[in-house]
């Protein structure tokens, strides 16, 4: 298939999704257009932490915290001051957070910058080991940035989190920065610096031998992956207009870590079909925690089943399925087609 | 000491004193060499004497714990693995360690990495500047694979490769980086008679086209004494021998480490 | 602060490291032998407590039986950990396990809190361990004391094993080397079941006496306990079983010492418990007992 009708193909693809969130926005329901919004923000952020743990196969267990860091950033930018004197009752906010206000779009920038910054600074520990160590070290720092979050009252407002933020999240934010967000990590995993992430992933060593240098290459992934995690975390600060430390625990990551084992560990379109299927699953499996009635009886809501069949599904996945959705592929425009000619073969008669 | 040091300055490449312990044990001790430009120098000695272990001292996997190492004048001792090989050596490994998901080509693609003149934002916003580069490493790694005899498996994964196509492709990827010394650790193993004679040439081939000194470590002792203009002995950690093979095929200290009884039996 | 608060403090924070070091136990036997991060093993400090509760409140059985009942269920329990989510994984890439045992962890949970519900419950303190010891301005529990014994006890119990025993000296090959172990003929899969046995039936203990020590119990309780104990195995060098001991007790003592200093950053607490760990992974990996690394 030539390059040019490739290229085609993809905008005709954008359009036809633009065209259909048009269509949502416009006569969706208010509970259509929110899952719409989850999908795109969970399709940014597991894309993300794919580049990390599926392509340089590093085990981040730490992209609660830099979510965290882009949601409490791009809240704190974008909240007038009085709404922020109405949040920070125990203490007050400290300066300049308590008179600094921007534009939607600069605090979202600012929020993948924080995030991102960050990540430049943790790095330096963070990729001097790998395995286990690193898994635990992103872990402790995930966590750490959350406890941080809980206890630094007079930035954060600490426990009680921050209320009442403007609701700026709509589809076209969400799935711009999403279409934004694949767009490029694909390109960089395609170019030669994503060659050298995926030769690190196989054999750190030979690649060292092959004059990679890891430490570059892995922190460019890691940068890349906060900046994207840290405007998704702004993204859904203004989407659900409430957040507190509590929302960003290692439950969000495990979360993200069934997205990504789930979809195919390595592949952007599988951490694409992860994230959609773990938000449209997580809005099907809500029966589950609510009263059912069939009939003349009802069954009573279990809460916490969603979570036991979650795990039950990425455990599951790991044990039988280890490859995931997608394995390693991607979509490829060449592969649908051949795949189509291949029926087509089938159905022509003798 | 100035004497010393001028002939560092001179030499290709020179190891000095160099030496390497593991808790108590002294895998490498005392070990000297130097290789001059365009030679094919030989590392023999029986399992276990330290002879990767000196490669990975070379490369920078592992770190001396005495001597120094240098290279067209360079003191390379306490460099990492991946200066190293920008500086201009590379190697090849014993077990193959090939990127065995990825394709052939995309093997040799990984070698051209270090000198990129467009940033990763040029990468991920697609600038032409970029994917003119990508083409340019591109056709460079398939110049490799050609000379390689391997272009028709270009886009085979790696691990699928026959064992013999997969040694080459090791050597293949490590001439991409464009070295000036090639270490090979034991390139013709496993291989069968007709494919060694055809490593021998595709050796004397690089050396004589590129002007590549190439450094080998082999157990096939024909295989040695045929390529290499001289050859160093090394058992237990230490270098017991020095010299041409006709030199190094009667040094009798070679030959109770290496034969034991088995020449005094016949002789 | 005054002489009779640092003794008590001090007392407490032994007391803190012995339940530490019980648990970071199993996590470094396991890690030695498997080479893997149990994430699961915090969880079972949960189960042996709830276990115990019940035997108590269910089965009315007295407690010096069902707390070892509770204990020994749990110790099984770790076995069916290892065969379900890590046994077919020993070939596996290491993320695999790793996720597998993060998966088995919140399985463990959120079943308990749909089983058992996320309201805590109190505990069953038996008398034996609740009454407190006054001396002078000294107000300790006895379970306070009773602790550290408790482990004291049972350390010196796995060390005989581990340094007396056949199966032991088996366990202690495995970790130095896996397949030559099983090239020598010994059955690599009893010594595993054997390993988490043993870690789990002391992290069990543990959790008893937690759940005496903080006698509120809830799904969730063996998650950060887990996580500090871990903290603590790394620090006294992942692997070595003395050294989990050590990393116990330090890690108690400096836990509650730090609290009790400087109690304006007492919300801190847990950020500092994973900065030393961080601390730790960077410079000395191999911790205290282990041997610095040459590179």
């Amino acid at each position: 298939m030539s390059e040019k009708l490739k290229f085609w193909l993809n905008v005709a693809s954008l359009v036809l999704l633009f065209g259909v969130l048009f269509l949502f926005s416009r006569y969706g329901s208010g509970y259509q257009i929110r899952i719409l919004n989850n999908i795109a923000i969970f399709i940014t952020l597991a894309v993300s932490y794919n580049l990390v743990n599926g392509v340089c196969g590093l085990l981040h267990l730490g992209p609660n915290g830099f979510i965290a860091i882009g949601a409490y950033t791009s809240a704190l930018l974008s909240m007038t001051p009085a709404e922020k004197q109405l949040n920070f009752i125990i203490e007050h906010a400290i300066w300049p957070i308590n008179v600094i206000q921007v534009p939607f779009v600069v605090s979202l920038i600012a929020a993948g910058v924080a995030a991102a910054s960050v990540a430049f600074l943790i790095s330096f520990p963070v990729l001097r080991v790998r395995g286990d160590y690193l898994a635990i070290v992103t872990l402790g720092f995930g966590e750490v940035i959350r406890v941080l979050c809980n206890a630094a009252q007079s930035v954060t407002n600490g426990p009680l989190g921050l209320k009442g933020l403007q609701a700026h999240t709509n589809l076209w934010w969400s799935w711009g920065v999403a279409t934004l967000a694949v767009a490029a990590i694909q390109r960089l995993i395609n170019s030669n610096y994503g060659l050298a992430m995926k030769a690190i992933r196989e054999d750190e060593t030979a690649a060292r031998a092959m004059g990679v240098d890891p430490f570059q290459r892995l922190m460019l992934a890691f940068l890349i992956s906060a900046f994207f995690s840290g405007i998704a975390g702004g993204l859904l600060a203004h989407l659900i207009t409430t957040i507190s430390p509590g929302l960003f625990t290692f439950l969000l990551t495990f979360n993200l870590l069934i997205m990504i084992v789930v979809g195919g560990l390595g592949s952007t379109t599988g951490s694409i079909i992860g994230a959609v299927l773990f938000a449209w699953g997580g809005e099907a499996l809500r029966i589950v925690e609510r009263p059912m009635e069939i009939g003349p009886f009802t069954i009573p809501g279990i809460p916490g089943m969603r979570m036991v069949i979650f795990s039950l599904i990425l455990m599951l996945v790991i044990l039988f399925v280890r490859k995931g959705i997608m394995g390693r592929s991607e979509f490829s425009w060449d592969a649908l087609a051949s795949k189509f000619a291949g029926w087509r073969r089938t159905q022509t008669p003798p | 000491m100035e004497e010393n040091s001028n002939t560092a300055m001179r030499s290709f490449f020179q190891m000095r004193h160099v030496t390497r312990k593991f808790g108590g044990l002294m895998a490498v001790s005392d070990f000297s060499i130097t290789i001059e430009r365009g030679e094919l120098m030989g590392l023999i000695g029986p399992n276990g004497a330290g002879k990767t272990t000196v490669f990975n001292m070379i490369t920078g996997m592992l770190r001396p714990t005495a001597g120094d190492i240098s290279w067209k004048g360079e003191n390379i001792t306490r460099l990492p693995t991946h200066l190293i090989t920008a500086r201009g050596i590379a190697r090849t490994f014993q077990n193959i360690k090939l990127f065995a998901d990825m394709s052939v080509l995309e093997n040799v693609m990984v070698s051209c990495h270090y000198p990129l003149d467009s940033s990763f934002l040029a990468a991920m916003l697609g600038l032409a500047k970029h994917r003119r580069e990508e083409k340019r490493i591109r056709e460079h790694s398939l110049k490799y694979l050609v000379e390689a005899g391997l272009a028709p498996f270009a886009f085979e994964k790696a691990q699928n490769l026959p064992y013999g196509l997969q040694r080459k492709l090791e050597i293949a990827r490590a001439l991409a980086t464009e070295p000036g010394m090639l270490l090979l650790d034991e390139p013709a193993a496993g291989m069968n008679p007709m494919e060694k004679m055809e490593l021998a040439a595709f050796i004397r081939r690089i050396r004589e086209k590129n002007g590549i000194t190439v450094f080998l470590i082999e157990h096939d002792m024909k295989f040695v004494m045929n390529i290499c203009e001289r050859i160093k002995v090394i058992n237990y950690g230490q270098s017991i021998a020095e010299g041409s093979p006709d030199e190094i095929r009667r040094d009798p200290e070679v030959i109770s480490a290496y034969l034991g009884g088995a020449s005094r039996a016949q002789g | 602060m005054s002489l009779t608060l640092f003794l008590q403090q001090l007392i407490n924070g032994v007391s803190l490291g012995s339940l530490y070091a019980l648990i970071a136990i199993g996590y470094t036997m396991v890690y030695g032998i498997l080479r893997l991060i149990n994430f699961a093993h915090g969880d079972l400090l949960m189960v042996a407590a709830y276990a115990g509760m019940y035997g108590v409140l269910l089965f009315s059985l007295p407690w010096f039986i069902s707390f070892p009942l509770a204990v020994m269920a749990t110790g099984a329990l770790g076995i069916l950990l290892d065969r379900a989510a890590y046994k077919p994984l020993r070939q596996a890439p290491r993320i695999s396990l790793l996720i597998s045992a993060i998966g088995a962890s919140f399985l463990m949970e959120n079943l308990a809190l749909v089983l058992i519900g996320g309201v805590p419950k109190p505990f069953p303190r038996p008398d034996f361990f609740g009454y407190v010891i006054k001396a002078g301005d000294l107000h300790i529990l006895v379970l306070t004391i009773y602790s550290p014994i408790i482990t004291l006890l049972l350390v010196l119990g796995l060390l005989y094993i581990v340094f007396k025993t056949k199966a032991g000296k088996a366990m202690r090959a495995a970790s130095l080397d896996f397949e030559a172990t099983r090239l020598m003929g010994i059955n690599l899969d009893r010594i595993i079941a054997l390993t988490f046995l043993i870690g789990s039936s002391l992290a069990a203990a543990s959790g008893i006496m937690w759940a005496m020590k903080y006698p509120q119990i809830n799904p969730f309780m063996g998650v950060i306990p887990g996580f500090k104990a871990f903290i603590a195995a790394v620090i006294g060098g992942i692997g070595n079983i003395v050294g989990a001991v050590l990393g116990g007790f330090l890690l108690g003592l400096c836990e509650i010492l730090i609290v009790a200093l400087l109690p304006d950053l007492a919300e801190y607490r847990d950020a500092f418990a994973f900065l030393i760990l961080i601390g730790v992974l960077l410079f000395r990996p191999t911790g205290i007992m282990g041997e610095p690394i040459i590179q």
